[in-house]
């Protein structure tokens, strides 16, 4: 009898954290000014001066059904906060738009002209005149439905969540579970977050390996947490940032951009919740544009960060943490996402060209998470090789710091909860593509990105998880082994670093280390598939074709439609002498995938003998 | 429940106020004339557009009057924290809420006294007449009068707002209960009259 031929081991996933998806605005907004301006001495008026304004500028949030706690439609609604309206923008309060403008341009930016701020601020001195109704421009319609028309697939959280009344702002996850029969490209996600007045803003996120879920009490119940962390496969970031905050406008991805969708993937929306006053009931809904051109350009998201160096003395009102990393590929740079929490003042991101000339990236003077978002440049900014991007945060843990989480204030170090602090700049990037190239440029540069990162912390647990999955698929087993270790080392017993370490092991030969290793994984987390599958296969290849059938008995019942796991099974057997029932399991992976060679070959042999 | 009266003459009384504010002579010449308007004519009314005067209804009892609005978020967000003082001074306390806003018709204001939970008297001050007696300028702000129905306190609610956009994860100071407790235990009170932040009344006209 043929020996059974051993499925390739399960590709070990990689962790990178919080990689926050999407992709381009469809019309860009660009910053304006007043259109008319008012004679000098003529007062202003609502119709003329400052209904354009309040039109483009404050509408679009502040409509019915949209995040403003109030409409700014019409005269009466403007003249009934017309103050209040002259005091938010003069302070720069509203509309919400963190960046300065010594950075790149941004699409849809939110900047108001100093013109129109003095506007408003002439219109309450001179009367708050309504002015003639012939001067109105057209007033802006909102449809409330989906922006992007019926969407091919629509997803409801499986459960809403409550907002308590009072207290501080919370952070929930929910799970959407898409279930798809077949792999397919996505285009456009338009994410309704639910009551747009509660949500301050939303990160959706592909969660390939059903990671998140282990995190819900029960299926569905989503999960509290400030940070996300998903594990993804280790090859294929999801260079897209799927962002909702009030007022954006869903984006669809430009031809070739594509996000993969495949039938296991669930994808998870991290909102960030506000409370209200009462109880608010909060169930999002995602809309998914399915695209039949598959993606062929890949943009890669990067992240600086330097964590460890967030140790900020309780009062110090002026700490300072910046990194700098040298991009081995030539890039285009295509959107930034800076994040930090409560504490932090002033972000500064820099581009250090190699000719030694520097460009502001972005500048952010005065940090409020409330407004967090991702900026999406005007234009792809290109970053040559050996292009330094340097970031420098300040951070004001004084008393002085309203929003500091801490009273008194207290020593604050990183970490995800809202007390904690983080120091990260995520670069959404397209490398330059070169033809011929042997190796991927994402993979590049995420392998100087993760040397970079255990550089900077040595107990960087992520960077030696992606370091060691990147060196494994470039054929580096010895070393990718190392780091594996590395970081079983900061998280002992880890089912998802045990598994990986066993597959690597595994494929270097080492089959008594796989077995312990993987033995760990499964015994961490029993219902896990791929570990029990890598074990199956390593106790096969050690001729433990009992234990063998076990285990893959065992992932079979975790993922019946697995065929891999029912073909190797029937090998196991097969090899134990039972027959009849090796034949049963490999018709039924061939049922399952009727290609399935192992089982086609096997069954061949067993049907052929004697 | 009769609360203890602080035996002062009127004019301690304006002394006190001298202490305590900067324009204490306008003030003082300001709340005289806003009781001598407020003896005249009352202009306050319930849900049912009966006229209303809390300082009737209330007498010899603190009185704390919460100005608010349907659609002012900041307000809003303190209705569990308004709900919440109201019955842990009650008896001693009388909250009313004050809608000062004209647009807000009675049905609106019992949907919104019904989706925040209050169960809070509620006024509407469409002449203002209270807002100028509580000398206020923004929802939400408080005002506590004592027992004889002098302003004491009119300002924020606590400090967990220091601007539009700008809040703390909990307040720090809490200057609306510091004054109920001064006022119902008859002490005399330092009113750090911090400026509420929200919406301006002055933008209702």
């Amino acid at each position: 009898m043929k020996r059974f031929a051993a499925a390739h081991a399960l590709s070990a996933t990689s962790v990178f954290s919080l990689l926050i998806v999407t992709a381009v605005f469809a019309a860009a907004r660009s910053p304006q000014t007043a259109q008319a301006p008012a004679q000098a001495g003529a007062p202003v008026s609502f119709t003329r001066d400052i209904a354009p304004i309040v039109f483009r500028s404050c509408a679009p949030c502040h409509h019915s059904g949209e995040a403003g706690p109030f409409p700014l439609l019409t005269y009466g609604d403007v003249k009934s906060h017309a103050r209040q309206i002259a005091d938010v923008t003069r302070k720069r309060l509203m509309p919400p738009w963190l960046p300065s403008t010594d950075g790149l341009p941004f699409q849809e930016d939110a900047h108001l002209s100093e013109h129109a701020i003095a506007l408003f601020q002439k219109w309450l001195d001179d009367g708050l005149a309504e002015g003639n109704s012939s001067d109105l421009p057209p007033v802006p319609k909102f449809s409330s439905g989906w922006q992007l028309g019926q969407p091919d697939l629509v997803l409801h959280a499986a459960s809403p969540f409550t907002i308590p009344a009072s207290g501080s702002d919370v952070y929930w996850n929910f799970v959407f579970r898409p279930a798809l029969k077949s792999e397919r490209f996505i285009k456009a996600i338009e994410i309704h977050p639910g009551d747009k007045r509660l949500v301050h803003h939303a990160n959706l996120l592909v969660d390939r390996t059903q990671s998140a879920r282990r995190q819900e009490k029960s299926p569905g119940s989503g999960f509290a947490g400030m940070e996300l962390q998903i594990e993804s496969e280790s090859f294929d970031p999801d260079g897209h940032f799927l962002f909702w905050k009030p007022g954006s406008s869903p984006i669809v991805e430009p031809p070739g951009f594509a996000l993969r969708l495949d039938p296991e993937n669930d994808l998870v929306l991290n909102t960030h919740l506000q409370p209200s006053g009462k109880p608010e009931a909060v169930q999002p809904t995602i809309g998914i544009y399915f695209t039949d051109e598959p993606a062929t350009r890949f943009p890669v998201l990067l992240q600086i960060e330097n964590d460890r160096a967030l140790d900020i003395p309780a009062g110090d009102g002026n700490f300072t943490v910046s990194d700098e990393f040298t991009l081995p590929e030539s890039v285009q740079l295509l959107a930034l996402y800076p994040h930090a929490h409560y504490l932090c003042r002033d972000m500064l991101a820099v581009a250090r060209l190699p000719g030694g000339s520097e460009k502001t990236l972005i500048h952010i003077p005065r940090w409020d998470l409330n407004w967090q978002a991702v900026f999406r440049l005007a234009q792809p900014e290109p970053l040559p090789r050996g292009t330094t991007l340097v970031m420098r945060y300040r951070y004001d843990n004084s008393s002085g710091n309203i929003a500091n989480p801490n009273n008194p204030p207290q020593r604050v170090t990183a970490g995800n909860r809202a007390v904690d602090e983080m120091a990260h700049l995520w670069l959404q990037v397209l490398p330059e593509t070169q033809p011929g190239r042997q190796r991927d440029p994402r993979m590049v540069l995420q392998e100087a990105l993760a040397r970079h990162h255990i550089e900077n912390n040595p107990a960087d647990f992520e960077a030696h998880y992606n370091l060691a999955a990147m060196l494994l698929a470039r054929g580096a087993g010895d070393v990718a082994v190392l780091h594996y270790q590395s970081a079983l080392d900061l998280r002992p017993g880890d089912a998802t670093v045990e598994n990986a370490l066993g597959a690597a092991l595994l494929s270097s030969g080492k089959l008594p280390d796989a077995i312990k290793h993987l033995d760990a994984a499964t015994t961490a987390r029993p219902e896990y598939f791929d570990a029990r599958y890598n074990l199956g296969i390593a106790l096969a290849s050690a001729g433990d074709f009992a234990r063998a059938a076990e285990e893959f008995a065992a992932a079979a019942k975790l993922k019946p439609e697995d065929s891999g796991a029912e073909a190797n099974l029937g090998a196991a057997l097969a090899e134990l002498g039972q027959k009849d029932q090796a034949i049963a399991h490999f018709q039924r992976a061939l049922q399952l995938d009727p290609k399935n060679p192992l089982a086609r070959e096997n069954l061949d042999i067993l049907q052929k003998a004697p | 429940m009769i609360q203890p009266r602080p035996s002062r003459t009127k004019q301690a009384r304006c002394l006190v106020l001298y202490g305590a504010l900067s324009v204490s002579a306008v003030v003082c010449t300001t709340i005289a004339h806003a009781n001598a308007r407020f003896a005249q004519k009352s202009s306050a009314e319930n849900l049912d557009g009966k006229p209303l005067d809390p300082f009737v209804i209330s007498v010899d009892r603190v009185v704390v009057l919460v100005f608010v609005r349907t659609d002012c978020p900041i307000s809003n967000r303190y209705a569990p924290l308004l709900q919440k003082l109201s019955e842990k001074y009650r008896g001693a306390a009388e909250f009313w809420l004050v809608y000062p806003d004209r647009a807000e018709t009675a049905s609106e204001i019992k949907a919104h006294l019904q989706d925040y939970h209050f169960s809070i008297v509620a006024l509407r001050d469409t002449d203002h007449a209270l807002v100028r007696r509580a000398h206020a300028t923004i929802t939400p702000e408080a005002a506590v009068f004592d027992s004889s129905g002098r302003l004491l306190y009119h300002g924020r609610i606590d400090n967990a707002y220091e601007d539009f956009g700008r809040s703390r994860p909990t307040a720090t100071k809490h200057e609306l209960e510091d004054a109920i407790r001064s006022a119902v235990a008859g002490k005399l009170i330092d009113p750090d009259h911090a400026s509420a932040v929200g919406c301006y009344i002055s933008d209702l006209k």
